[in-house]
């Protein structure tokens, strides 16, 4: 068992003890550490202001990606590389290519969020990713700029030769950090202090273990640990004072959960698979869920999220959850008691509330893989298209057969306390014919199954709206393709 | 007639944004004689500039790409420092019946906790009418109003001690919206009316009339650095405050209020803004007061960093605005008449609003003659933070309303609007006079109209537009042209001045000081390539130093696009005056008896670098040679330059008068794309066409245009401020609240400039940029009536503004359903301006 946290930023060796564990990377970046060029500007992973380099190591190499520090706790980064942007900078060196294209093209105004920009670009071509208009938008998506209207900053990233920029990782001594990580990370991680400003003395404890086991332990132990995979929406509400636990349990070195397998067209997913490897793996099957994914995620929240941080988030509006539900999705738990898989449709009860058992932790994803005529389409509506948090979803799986629906699964989502199938309106198409007449009508029986509530993303009346709609636009969409086809 | 090619092309434009040519055929030729000498005068000194006009980087983007640029809170700390943060009113209206924090302050790590009682000079203040306090006293106006002070020893003891103040507060009955305020007849300032000709008479005389209302929601400025400030105690009780402010010298006048100084015990600095956009004008007071309050209480340093969440709830937005229109016109689309009665939503204290207002009036026929018209004026007063700044500044509002309905007009008359907006558009000779009585002078405006229909192929596209509306089933297109006309000066006189202080070192490099505040528009790399230029020198022998009120007094708040034309101008006089010290030393030692050269200023030049008589141009010194000998010759190298605008003039008892030095203008043209069942919105393309004048820097301009239009897109579309029905902002942070993102961009996007030879007035001929273009974007809006507008063939849609999905579905199954879906909605001009849900109260 460890009592520190080992962490190495921009090449300098940090053991990590107690409360100092138990703060987001960006405090302790500038904070503890003085390196004030990664701001912070909103806490909750919407701005990329704060965005620096992660490397890990996966399969004995470091892999570096970028990632929102404020929302990453140390705890989550056990046995990581942090590159800042103040890494970037070489004694004598001129400034790094990046940020010198981004001087020339006029890419920056008040500065405020251009580190963020800088090493977003800095990750990409970290990755070896080709620069086009496409791939800098999407690269970028989880930047926020209030001042330059992002082109200059576009033309700056089109300007780059990324065959000629010596790649940021490389200038450190990756080798002895690779050995330094082995010897470490096998072994458990405890760490607990005394919350002492509060008045009460509370004991803080978080808790990385190393294999399911020691997981399952921990979590029988103390009922109300928080569990952390990505952390992107946990650190948000701990940000935001909304959470406050005092157990934590990190599955950083928890090996095991990264599976990604099809085996007789059924597909699993690990419990840590992230949505950046996730959207990899569906490209040949699921490009709508890819779609989907690369909407709703930046680039720094895909490198970090889970799917099964969606599930067990379980919100109404999680972007996964339509097409969890219409595929029929199961969800692996597993507890002392050994595992058990739970249809996604019997998984929630009401509002965030679970059929998981306190000391069950998700382990895995698996469904199977639709026909190829089938028709799955997935529709997400927000304020913003990209990087929101949606006020409609919808899944919907439909079979056709002889030019009739044989069977059509609806899920929609924002409109209830939990992710809804629509039953009657489900009923109601199966058996009969692809027209328009019969999606009006079910766009209206859709509407009266649902109850969606006003808030601070739209009304009830736009929600209802939206239910009615999605079946019309999913009706012409159909015939749209069923055209080109045709045409083709 | 003789026809001017190319002008002075910025020789490092690069990009889209080009210079255009414009050929003076289409001028007044009365005009042309002197505008020929001018060009060639123009020509000759043109030849002297050598930094002015290029395509410098930003004065701090080696600092911004690096993180080694400070802002406020990056500042190292003090070891004795102490954090601030503060108790904010959780209820919109109330009466504090008790506070008690003696819990509270007993509590590890908390040092002091300071209300209203605890400020030593006055609590009351306010940038035009004193009616805001920096904290409240038994009246608490707004959620997220300060209350109370706490200083603590970290963030962590603050977060968690926060959580034992025991407030009790007895709830009042707010007033939110502008129908509440008109009701509860609780308004800010006097009404103000403009008036000209005789609008009664071409109402009743009309044959043709609409009615209507226009309503706009706020918008936040949403800066990226929060409000922050951080105070040092100094000798005697002085305070230094950094403060991310527009307005140091507010600060600093403020500060000295609140705790009883003097102003010359104060010093507020300010190195860099993370973006202001009009919030941090007068709003960065409340925070540098809090730390100053603590660093004198405390003998300490103190440091506060409003979260972004903090930030957005507890500070002033862009102002809500509802106007109710009255608009007559004749068969052709000529308007004769209009009466707008304005309303716009104060929040709880009057901070800018009044001035805000008067922007708003002077903008409401944005760039059309209208010969008979009422504009009133009017400002509500809410239980909301006090409406402030926000690039526009009023200006937005009132042009939005004369372009929707500009467009109802089209769509009433079936006419395509771009010939509604170029019929009514000023004119050169005639149809030029302004509701306030100032003559829209040496303007392009028709010129830039037509360019922009042509460049951007607007009537081919039209025509598509309209087929491709016939066509599908799915989708709506809209495309529509807005001009924009912006008059440039502080509407209020006094505020147009401008100090700086320039030094000049033995080696031959500058340093120099203004009151202007730098917050990503590049107002320091703009004067820095002017003071460069005075002095023929280098760019990098010129630095930019911090702004501070220790060196640059009364100076007015880096605001009204003009920070670069008054400090600009300020530096530059500083330049001259410096200039005329070392040519007056450099004609002695150049005079020589025996060449019979007799000392001569006039003679003395300078270039790249040397300095030399033109009569012995070989015979040369270098800059940094001559200062070294001037300063053994007792010569002052160290100046301080003043600037005041001239030809203003504003009578507000008859509202008339010549409020702007000159008008920005330009136009853009949008084109939209909606999803008939979603409502979602796709900017598609964007064209836009500005007259800046001569370009100080053409990289910096084409990113305030970009920026600005960008920001503006923000606001006409997806920037949707929500409010609890007891008035807390739920959309306080970028989850909630989505300020335009990099996929938000139009899919092709067309940034250009036009030369304007009539503009021969200002800073280099230059024209201010930073507000202007933000207005561009009501293209993008009207864009989205005029999609709309097909619906139901020549059926006005009511839009509010901002065009969220929402709002356009809401129109769109109006239109379609006979708003059978929308029951609550009969009559859809009376939607609230305000957007509120009823939800939990969340806590503050």
């Amino acid at each position: 068992m460890r009592d520190f946290l080992l962490i190495y930023v921009n090449g300098q060796r940090h053991q990590i003890y107690g409360e100092h564990g138990f703060q987001s990377l960006s405090d302790f970046l500038r904070i503890d550490l003085g390196l004030v060029g990664t701001k912070v500007v909103c806490a909750e992973g919407d701005c990329g202001s704060c965005t620096v380099l992660i490397g890990r190591v996966r399969n004995c190499e470091m892999h570096y990606e970028g990632i929102d520090s404020c929302i990453q706790y140390l705890y989550q980064l056990d046995c990581a590389h942090v590159i800042t942007v103040e890494g970037l900078k070489e004694e004598g060196q001129k400034i790094h290519p990046v940020q010198q294209a981004i001087v020339d093209a006029m890419g920056s105004q008040c500065g405020y969020c251009t580190p963020g920009f800088v090493m977003s670009l800095v990750a990409m071509l970290e990755t070896n990713e080709t620069l086009t208009r496409h791939s800098v938008q999407d690269g970028l998506t989880g930047n926020l700029c209030r001042c330059t209207g992002y082109e200059q900053i576009i033309d700056a990233a089109l300007s780059l030769n990324p065959d000629v920029i010596p790649r940021a990782s490389k200038r450190f001594d990756v080798k002895a950090m690779l050995e330094d990580f082995t010897e470490h990370v096998s072994q458990p991680v405890f760490c607990e202090y005394e919350e002492k400003w509060n008045g009460t003395g509370q004991q803080v404890q978080f808790f990385l273990p190393t294999s399911l086991k020691e997981a399952v332990e921990f979590k029988q132990k103390h009922k109300n640990v928080i569990i952390v995979a990505g952390g992107t929406d946990i650190s948000v509400q701990m940000n935001k004072e909304r959470l406050e636990p005092n157990y934590v349990m990190s599955l950083t070195n928890l090996t095991g959960l990264e599976l990604l397998e099809i085996e007789n067209r059924t597909m699993t997913i690990g419990a840590k698979v992230t949505w950046a490897k996730l959207g990899e793996f569906c490209q040949k099957h699921f490009p709508e869920l890819v779609e989907i994914i690369s909407i709703f995620a930046s680039r720094q929240i895909r490198n970090a999220g889970t799917l099964a941080g969606n599930i067990a988030n379980a919100s109404p509006i999680a972007d996964s959850l339509p097409f969890l539900h219409v595929i029929e999705a199961e969800i692996e738990l597993t507890g002392s008691q050994g595992t058990r898989w739970v249809n996604i449709n019997r998984f929630y009860q009401g509002y965030k509330n679970k059929v998981m058992t306190q000391e069950e932790l998700i382990t895995s994803i698996r469904w199977n893989i639709p026909d190829p005529e089938d028709v799955l389409k997935l529709y997400k509506v927000s304020k913003r298209k990209d990087l929101d948090i949606s006020t409609f979803t919808a899944g919907i799986l439909l079979k056709l057969k002889n030019g009739k629906m044989q069977s059509v699964r609806l899920a929609y989502g924002g409109v209830g306390p939990i992710v809804l199938r629509l039953p009657k309106t489900e009923e109601f198409l199966q058996g009969k014919p692809m027209m328009s007449a019969i999606f009006q009508e079910a766009g209206k029986l859709a509407r009266e199954e649902i109850n969606p509530i006003s808030d601070v993303r739209a009304s009830v009346d736009y929600r209802s709206q939206l239910a009615e709609n999605i079946l019309m636009k999913f009706f012409h969409e159909c015939c749209d393709n069923q055209n080109k086809k045709e045409a083709a | 007639m003789k026809v001017h090619g190319k002008r002075t092309q910025h020789d490092s434009a690069v990009g889209r944004v080009t210079g255009r040519t414009l050929f003076v055929d289409d001028l007044p030729s009365e005009k042309n004689e002197l505008f020929v000498d001018n060009i060639e005068q123009a020509e000759q000194k043109e030849s002297r500039k050598k930094v002015v006009g290029k395509q410098v980087p930003h004065d701090s983007a080696v600092g911004h790409v690096t993180g080694e640029a400070l802002f406020v809170d990056d500042l190292p700390s003090a070891k004795n420092e102490l954090i601030v943060d503060y108790i904010a009113s959780p209820v919109a209206h109330g009466k504090i019946k008790s506070l008690n924090y003696e819990e509270m302050a007993k509590l590890d790590g908390i040092v002091e906790v300071f209300t209203h009682a605890d400020i030593p000079g006055h609590n009351l203040y306010g940038p035009v009418i004193k009616d805001e306090r920096f904290l409240a006293e038994d009246i608490v106006e707004y959620v997220g109003q300060p209350i109370a002070i706490i200083a603590g020893e970290s963030r962590r003891a603050i977060r968690q001690a926060k959580k034992h103040t025991l407030l009790e507060i007895q709830e009042l009955t707010p007033v939110f919206t502008i129908d509440e305020a008109i009701t509860a007849k609780q308004f800010i300032g006097v009404p103000r009316t403009f008036k000209q000709g005789n609008f009664d008479k071409a109402w009743r005389e009309s044959k043709h009339k609409l009615t209507g209302t226009f309503v706009s929601n706020g918008q936040e400025q949403f800066y990226l650095e929060s409000q922050a400030a951080l105070a040092w105690p100094g000798e005697y009780g002085e305070i230094q405050v950094h403060s991310s402010s527009q307005n140091p010298t507010e600060i600093q006048e403020v500060v000295a209020e609140a705790l009883g100084l003097g102003f010359h015990e104060v010093v507020c600095v300010c190195k860099r803004m993370g973006g202001g956009f009009g919030g941090k004008e007068t709003q960065a007071v409340i925070p540098a007061v809090m730390a100053a309050l603590v660093a004198a209480k405390t003998q300490r340093p103190a440091r506060v960093a409003y979260s972004k969440d903090d930030d957005m709830r507890s500070t002033g937005k862009r102002h809500p605005y509802k106007i109710h229109y009255k608009a007559a016109f004749t068969s052709e689309g000529k308007i004769t008449g209009v009466k707008f009665d304005i309303y716009s939503n104060g929040g709880a204290a009057a901070d800018l609003s009044t001035a805000i207002m008067e922007r708003t009036l002077f903008h409401s026929e944005n760039a059309y003659f209208i010969p008979n018209l009422v504009f009133n004026g009017t400002i509500c007063k809410t239980n909301f933070p006090p409406n402030t700044a926000f690039r526009g500044f009023g200006g937005p509002q009132g042009m939005a309303n004369i372009e929707n309905v500009i467009q109802e007009i089209a769509i009433y008359l079936k006419k395509d609007a771009l010939e509604v907006r170029r019929l009514n558009c000023y004119s050169h000779h005639e149809r030029n006079v302004t509701p306030y009585g100032q003559i829209v002078q040496n303007h392009i405006l028709p010129e830039i109209i037509d360019q922009l229909a042509k460049t951007s192929e607007y009537r081919k596209r039209m025509t598509g537009v309209e087929e491709f509306n016939r066509q599908s089933t799915t989708h709506l297109r809209g495309l529509a042209l807005t001009p924009m006309k912006f008059g440039i000066s502080f509407t209020t006189k006094f505020l147009n001045q401008g100090n700086a202080l320039v030094n000049v070192y033995k080696d031959g490099t500058v340093q120099v000081s203004t009151g202007g505040t730098e917050m990503g528009q590049g107002l320091n790399t703009k004067i820095r390539q002017l003071v460069a230029d005075e002095f023929a020198i280098s760019y990098d022998d010129v630095r930019m130093m911090i702004t501070s009120t220790e060196k640059n007094n009364n100076t007015p708040p880096t605001a009204a696009s003009a920070g670069t034309d008054l400090n600009g101008f300020a530096a530059v006089n500083a330049c001259q005056k410096i200039r005329s010290n070392l040519s007056a030393f450099a004609s002695r030692y150049f005079a020589s008896e025996e060449l019979g050269l007799d000392h001569s200023v006039e003679h003395i030049c300078f270039e790249e670098s040397s300095v030399f008589d033109d009569r012995t141009p070989d015979k040369t010194l270098s800059f940094r040679e001559l200062v070294q000998l001037a300063f053994m010759d007792r010569v002052s190298m160290g100046a301080r330059g003043f600037y005041r605008t001239p030809e203003i003039n504003f009578n507000r008892d008859i509202e008339k008068g010549e409020p702007f030095f000159y008008y920005t203008t330009g136009a853009a043209v949008s084109e939209v794309l909606i999803d008939r069942f979603t409502g979602y919105l796709k900017l598609e393309r964007s064209d836009l066409l500005m007259d800046i004048g001569e370009s100080i820097n053409p990289g910096i301009d084409r990113g305030q245009i970009i920026g600005g239009f960008i920001q503006g897109v923000g606001w006409v579309t997806n920037e949707d401020l929500r409010y609890s029905d007891k008035g807390e902002l739920l959309s306080y942070s970028p989850t909630t609240y989505k300020i335009p993102n990099i996929q938000d961009l139009p899919e092709i996007f067309n940034v250009d400039t036009i030369s304007n030879p009539h503009h021969q007035i200002n800073i280099r001929r230059s024209k201010a940029v930073a507000e202007p273009p933000l207005m561009l974007c009501l293209s993008v809006w009207i864009a989205v009536k005029h999609a709309l507008s097909f619906v139901q063939n020549g059926v006005s849609p009511q839009l509010n503004l901002p065009a969220t999905g929402e709002e356009i579905l809401r129109r769109l199954t109006e239109l379609t359903n006979d708003s059978k879906n929308y029951g609550t909605v009969d009559d859809s001009t009376k939607e609230p301006e305000v957007s509120m849900v009823s939800l939990p109260p969340l806590a503050i």
